[in-house]
């Protein structure tokens, strides 16, 4: 990008750079200026930006020997005073994402020898993000890789996956999410894919444990969110004891309920749940856990096509149908499967939503090859247009219902 | 031929061994947790079927999630100290600190706050604000996200610490671009930044995205990456003798920002620039389930240090949630059940958004050009 026009002189606006980031340091909310200061990552020329109101920073290459994914670099544009650049790598981070001490003792370690001292936590991928000089980035790579982590995951591949917590630290997960993540890590093709960008677009695998929806699957390209069939499981003696504990409102949860699916017997003192209008929306279960808990018949709920950064706008995922909670490897193998059709035929940067919007749903998962417990049948609504170019075939098959609305009145 | 050896370095190590990286408190009740309960805001305990407990403690982090190596070994010192040497870092960008009682939680809380870093979330509060990158390293960003971010925090505090509360949660995420790397539009309050009007094309650095000119000159346009990468078929290629050109027609722009994230020669005026606001999205399946954000102001200037603009119209739709939600409904149910109308006057910006309707729909969507989209290519291949 260009200098905007009536830049001030470097001098000037090195000056009130400054200004603008110590008023940065100020208020109760934690600063990043703050953070940023304690680190040698180029201060300057962020302030330049907030002053210029234009981002300071043009692409850079570096380059790092086999690695493909995950190596990002800037420089400062001309117009910045000083100048300076900036190298960071995405690294993939743990399961859950917890750290434990040695181990964030490990990254600080790193960060400190062959970075600039500066962490992002987590960034929208999931993974984690480390400074560095480009001079030590080959170091730095193999720094990372003996304490059992690695740079992936930019560009048109496979990202970081995602994963919620789920059995780690959460009653609610109706699956083992963990267990996901770790076993499509494990798969070759996972790896080759995030190892090296070969697709249209970016592609983001997300793994939920519950509608609650936490690690976002709905918005990814591949989605599983862990469900229920039928309703909810009441233990109506415990429920009881609660109600009577004071610590649940039968009346109150069963008004809540946006799917009007709970009926409270004042009578009997019994909760019904109707499994057909439960929409899963987690109200009750929150509520009145563990007296209320998800049914047994649990299913993993498939999503495909979400996505934020698309041709046609942001999209949340359609819903194609159910695997099993131990099914782990047909997802794996449903990966591909939705992925082969996208890489053959999508123009560039389409994301997998854009190839479904362009081919149909259906016409989708035909390509695809996918077959999945209760795919919904019905996926698209009538158009709102009145007219429409028909192939042949269509117009048979409208012949055949003239034959049969024939003699109808 | 001898194989390098940083060929291997092609089969990833994925952090993923269970045993390795979970905590041993976490293995040993691994999928047993029965309950859960809040000691005030930020503080959460879950109780397994053994008996045994884990308090988490969830702590603020700076936007973006920016830590130095200094700040990040303190946590882990405190881990050490208080917690069970553990922590957790969440997608809202937030360090949760475990440990294994109350008090020791309490302390940890305590301890961090004199740090400057506030303890919070959970339960009817600001759960966090997430941000993109923006200014600290993105070429594509319009407008700062982390200091937006900075200046709401300042001002969003008291609801995150639970000081206020809320009638349910509440997310904000802050995009510096269209791109939504923050994490999209499906959540409460989203900010995004977007350019105000059309790009201009810097002539001197299209050679970079553009085919080699003898190229060019023989491929069809469809097949030049710049142009299909456009949706409404704003960017196209002017042949006059043997002379190509690429051009922006501005009227079938749509600001989405895409040739901008794929080619660097496109450039933006800083006065045009704004960030739109969307309300009333959400990911969970709670109430009437996940839905995109809308569009509650299409443009306000973003200007540094402290936005007052932004923070002033996310502060009155938190107050006006706060006035008339009923407890337990988030934003979006709020707005489902008041109405979109009555709730934009409520935020006081009905004049705004009487505007708002005269533009026609048309040139705000991506979804009018997309049956288009390969038809003008093509059409005009065919003159």
């Amino acid at each position: 990008m260009s200098a905007p026009p009536g830049l001030p002189p470097p001098e000037e606006v090195l000056k009130r750079a400054e200004e603008v980031l110590k008023e940065l340091e100020r208020g109760p909310w934690p600063s990043h200026v703050a953070e940023l200061r304690k680190t040698r990552y180029p201060l300057h020329i962020y302030g330049v930006g907030l002053v210029a109101r234009k981002s300071p920073w043009g692409p850079g290459a570096v380059t790092v020997k086999y690695v493909n994914t995950g190596v990002l670099s800037r420089w400062a544009r001309d117009w910045v005073p000083k100048g300076g650049e900036e190298t960071h790598f995405r690294v993939f981070h743990t399961p859950g994402k917890f750290w434990k001490t040695d181990f964030v003792r490990q990254i600080v370690k790193i960060s400190r020898e062959l970075g600039v001292g500066l962490i992002e936590l987590v960034g929208q991928t999931g993974a984690f993000v480390l400074n560095l000089t480009k001079d030590k980035a080959e170091e730095m790579v193999d720094a990372l890789r003996s304490i059992g982590t690695d740079v992936g995951g930019s560009g048109d591949a496979i990202r970081a996956l995602n994963a919620c917590v789920g059995p780690a630290l959460c009653e609610f997960a109706l699956f083992d999410t963990l267990k996901w993540y770790v076993e499509f890590h494990k798969d070759k093709r996972i790896n080759d894919a995030i190892a090296t960008p070969n697709f249209p677009y970016k592609f983001k695998v997300k793994i939920s444990g519950c509608p609650m929806d936490c690690a976002r699957a709905n918005r990814a390209d591949l989605g599983f969110i862990g469900v229920w069939e039928g309703a909810p499981e009441v233990d109506q003696e415990l429920l009881r004891r609660r109600i009577e504990a004071g610590e649940v409102d039968p009346e109150k949860l069963a008004a809540d309920c946006p799917s009007g699916a709970i009926t409270w017997d004042r009578e009997k003192k019994e909760l019904k749940i109707d499994g057909t209008r439960c929409k899963k929306s987690m109200h009750c279960i929150r509520t009145a856990f563990p007296a209320i808990k998800p049914g047994k018949e649990r299913r993993v709920a498939v999503v495909v096509g979400g996505g934020v950064k698309g041709r046609f706008g942001p999209k949340l995922g359609w819903f194609i149908g159910y695997l099993k909670p131990d099914e782990v490897q047909k997802a794996i193998d449903l990966t591909f499967k939705v992925i082969e059709p996208w890489d053959k035929e999508a123009p560039p940067k389409y994301r997998l939503g854009d190839y479904i919007m362009q081919t149909g749903l259906e016409g989708f998962i035909q390509k695809a090859g996918v077959k999945l417990e209760v795919m919904p049948q019905l996926v698209k609504m009538g158009d709102d247009v009145p007219y429409a170019v028909l192939s042949k075939e269509e117009r048979e098959v409208y012949l055949n219902l003239v034959k049969e609305l024939k003699g109808g009145v | 031929m001898t194989a390098d050896p940083k060929a291997a370095r092609l089969q990833k190590v994925f952090p993923v061994d269970l045993n390795k990286f979970l905590p041993e408190v976490i293995l040993r009740n691994y999928g047993r947790w029965v309950d859960r309960k809040f000691h005030g805001y930020g503080i959460i305990e879950h109780i397994s079927e053994t008996g045994e407990r884990v308090f988490t403690v969830k702590i603020a982090m700076p936007p973006n999630a920016r830590l130095s190596a200094d700040t990040l070994e303190q946590f882990a010192d405190i881990a050490d100290k208080l917690g069970i040497g553990a922590m957790r870092v969440t997608m809202a960008g937030n360090l949760e600190i475990l440990t294994d009682s109350l008090e020791k939680a309490l302390k940890i809380k305590e301890e961090v706050e004199r740090m400057g870093f506030p303890v919070g979330g959970w339960g009817p509060t600001l759960w966090g604000i997430n941000s993109c990158t923006a200014y600290l390293t993105c070429t594509t960003a319009v407008v700062d996200s982390p200091s937006i971010t900075k200046a709401l925090g300042d001002v969003l505090k008291p609801y995150f610490t639970g000081e206020v509360t809320l009638p349910a949660k509440l997310r904000v995420f802050v995009s510096g671009c269209p791109a939504m790397c923050a994490g999209g539009s499906a959540m409460d309050i989203v900010i995004v930044g977007q350019w105000g009007a059309p790009p201009k094309i810097r002539e001197e650095a299209l050679s970079y995205c553009l085919p080699p000119k003898r190229v060019l000159e023989k491929v069809p346009e469809s097949q030049v990456f710049i142009v299909q990468v456009c949706p409404t078929g704003a960017l196209a290629l002017r042949r006059e003798g043997d002379k190509v050109k690429l051009v922006l027609i501005p009227e079938k722009c749509i600001n989405c920002a895409r040739c901008k994230e794929n080619c660097d020669a496109f450039d933006y005026d800083p006065e045009n620039v704004g960030v739109a606001i969307l309300v009333g999205g959400k990911m969970s399946n709670t109430g009437r389930g996940p839905r995109l954000g809308r569009v509650l102001v299409t443009w306000l200037p973003a200007i540094p240090p402290r936005y007052e603009e932004i923070a002033t119209v996310v502060k009155r739709v938190i107050d006006v949630w706060r006035e008339h939600a009923q407890p337990g409904e988030r934003l979006a149910e709020f707005i489902d059940r008041v109405g979109w109308q009555r709730f934009v006057e409520m935020v006081g910006l009905g004049k705004i958004y009487s505007l708002y309707q005269k533009m026609p729909d048309y040139v705000r969507t991506y979804m009018y050009f997309r049956q288009r989209s390969d038809a003008w290519p093509r059409l005009r291949d065919a003159v």
